[in-house]
């Protein structure tokens, strides 16, 4: 069994944002592969933690799982106290849309579009019935999300022209244009160079400063070293926690 | 921000919703990222379009062409014949056709114009000729044919008085001895002008020429002849029996006019004459259309069909390329339809682009041609505003292939493919 995770001691909200209760996820393959078994983990809000491991040991099924991209195969997720495994899936792309946002290695900036275009994306696909801001000022939202990651004398740039540090604080400004509950990020600095992970490091810190509740995937220690809490993964199972 | 401030938005019943404008802004936005590529996808439907448009108002301008022919000449040609001459006449009676023939035709509905003709039989026709200096180095005597005609013949064989005028009924009803010449008899005998009233002898009989008819369409033969007022010519060229009456009826009235014409010319005799009337082109018209448009209709769907299966290809190919963008997009909260609806519209784009292109192509073209054939082009506007529309519905079948395919991808495996 994996170690119980019980959530930082000072966390006083009565319930976590995101609970795993022996979350598997199982590929059908010839062998199967178990990619993750028996994980339970708790986030609360307002939490900054880094999930690290060797590459093949679960966090990237982790984050799927974690983003509502994925459906696990044994256990429940609850986010908000809401259980998400037999949601029908466009719930669960509400979820996702109203609640996630999302950071990838890849960036995933659409190349033929200005760089407010691609952080006005996520206001494109909005949950039904909610109350949707207006899409007439949907770019001066996106100009001030690009202002918040330091980057409104860019605007009408194309990611193309941008800088990796400076694309991936495109993606950034992206996935808070929808204001999210949690952010997950995928190897945010794995595709940059020091000086702009340093300068994404420091983003991400501020938002988490700010509030944000974020969860960080990475084989990077010095990435890791930033969070205030580190789920360590190998071969599917939790290992071990550092919390401060 | 603190964390109990943080509001949690619970999951909505029913799933993400994408407004109207925004997808026909994203889609108009993919596709217009590639320009060039979209110019080169709309190809197959530019030429599928245009082809069909060039074939269907090609055959409609040929058929028509066809069509106006038979109608302009014959199809509104009567022609009555009195069969009956050399008979000898029972005394007492009347000819067989008088000379009010055409106010009898005229009676008639579809009936345009009728003019009643008397020719000289050939061998008693007079010798013609321009002057009465009998000069024998020269021939100046001439067998043209002489007519006596009612004063409806430029109208009923649709000619054009190109000097002069025609003579009218007063001059019928005075005897006077005034001619009309056809423009070939007026060349033959050397009278260009008629300013100074030129003469010509029928025979020993004098008649001032007041005007040259030409450009005849119907009875060619009247450009040879002189033609003079019936009354003047029974007077003095003895020529009194009406040969036949022709009558230019409206488009589609000659069938009934043919069938009338012998009862009101003379309904007692109605077996004497003998009716020529055009044919029932109808059928023929209907069959030839048919064949023309029936070839060509298959020929321009075959190039439609090449047209899909290009938008097809080029779709398939951007949705392997942007496999990432598929994966990002459901991250963001789109559904499957959502990402089969971009596609289905993308594609819908680049056929009505093509089918706009295509239907303006093919307009031109056929004008084009019909410009160089000197021929009244002849469009369907139909076909013209539903091209268009044809080039979306290409688009939204070829579409629907490479949708299905960007639906069908997990999100996970998306976002991890680049």
């Amino acid at each position: 069994m994996t170690p119980r995770d019980e959530g930082p001691a000072d966390n006083t909200s009565p319930r976590p944002l995101v609970e795993f209760e022996s979350v598997g996820r199982t590929f059908d393959s010839d062998p199967p592969v178990h990619a993750l078994v028996d994980v339970d983990l708790r986030i609360h809000r307002a939490e900054h933690v880094a999930v690290t491991g060797p590459s093949g040991s679960g966090k990237s099924t982790l984050l799927g799982l974690l983003g509502l991209l994925d459906r696990p195969t044994s256990g429940e997720y609850r986010f908000g106290g809401v259980a998400t495994t037999r949601l029908a899936e466009r719930d669960r792309a509400a979820l996702r849309a109203g609640s996630f946002g999302f950071v990838f290695q890849a960036f995933h900036l659409l190349p033929y579009r200005t760089i407010e275009e691609n952080v006005m994306l996520a206001e494109v696909y909005r949950p039904k019935g909610g109350t949707a801001p207006p899409r007439r000022t949907r770019r001066a939202r996106a100009e001030e999300a690009l202002e918040r990651v330091g980057l409104g004398h860019r605007r009408g740039f194309r990611p193309d022209r941008l800088s990796g540090g400076e694309r991936q604080r495109v993606a950034i400004a992206r996935a808070l244009l929808g204001d999210p509950a949690l952010l997950l990020c995928d190897e945010p600095t794995g595709n940059l160079d020091g000086e702009n992970t340093a300068v994404v490091l420091d983003l991400l810190d501020e938002l988490h400063g700010q509030g944000l509740t974020l969860l960080v995937i990475t084989h990077d220690e010095a990435v890791a070293s930033r969070a205030v809490r580190r789920i360590r993964i190998a071969d599917g199972r939790v290992l071990a926690e550092a919390g401060v | 921000m603190t964390p109990e401030g943080r509001t949690l938005r619970l999951p909505r019943r029913g799933g993400t919703r994408i407004g109207r404008a925004d997808l026909l802004d994203e889609s108009l936005a993919a596709v217009l990222a590639r320009p060039w590529r979209a110019a080169l996808t709309t190809l197959g439907t530019v030429l599928g379009i245009a082809t069909l448009v060039v074939t269907i108002g090609i055959a409609a301008t040929a058929g028509n062409r066809i069509v106006g022919r038979f109608d302009q000449l014959t199809a509104t040609a009567v022609t009555v014949v009195a069969a009956g001459t050399g008979a000898p006449q029972a005394p007492g009676e009347g000819p067989l056709i008088g000379w009010d023939a055409a106010e009898r035709l005229a009676r008639l509905n579809g009936t345009v114009a009728a003019v009643a003709l008397a020719e000289a039989a050939p061998g008693t026709a007079p010798s013609v000729r321009a002057n009465d200096i009998k000069d024998p180095s020269t021939v100046s005597a001439r067998t043209l044919g002489v007519v006596a005609a009612t004063v409806d013949l430029p109208a009923a064989a649709h000619g054009r008085v190109v000097a002069g005028r025609f003579f009218d009924v007063g001059n019928v009803a005075r005897h006077d001895r005034v001619a009309v010449l056809g423009e070939e008899a007026a060349r033959m005998l050397g009278i260009v002008r008629l300013e100074d009233s030129p003469a010509v002898f029928l025979g020993d009989e004098a008649f001032t020429v007041i005007g040259i008819v030409g450009d005849f369409r119907r009875e060619q033969a009247l450009a040879a002849a002189v033609i003079v007022p019936p009354t003047t010519a029974a007077d003095r060229l003895g020529l009194t029996e009406v040969g036949r009456v022709v009558v230019d009826t409206e488009l589609g009235a000659a069938g009934l006019v043919a069938a009338q014409a012998p009862t009101a010319l003379n309904p007692g005799r109605t077996t004497e004459m003998r009716v020529i009337a055009p044919p029932d082109l109808q059928r023929a018209r209907g069959a030839v259309e048919d064949d023309v448009n029936g070839m060509f209709l298959v020929l321009g769907l075959l190039c439609l069909v090449v047209g899909a299966v290009g938008i097809a290809n080029v779709t398939l190919v951007g949705v392997m390329q942007r496999i990432g963008e598929i994966g990002l997009r459901r991250a963001l909260g789109a559904s499957r339809r959502h990402i089969a609806q971009q596609f289905l519209v993308e594609s819908a784009v680049l056929g009505l682009i093509g089918g706009a292109i295509g239907a303006a192509v093919g307009v031109v073209t056929v004008v084009g041609v019909c410009v160089a054939r000197d021929w009244t082009p002849v469009l369907d506007l139909t076909l013209v505003v539903a091209a268009p529309g044809a080039g979306v519905l290409v688009g939204l079948l070829a579409g629907a292939y490479p949708a299905w395919r960007a639906a069908r991808l997990e999100p996970l495996e998306a976002l991890r493919a680049t």
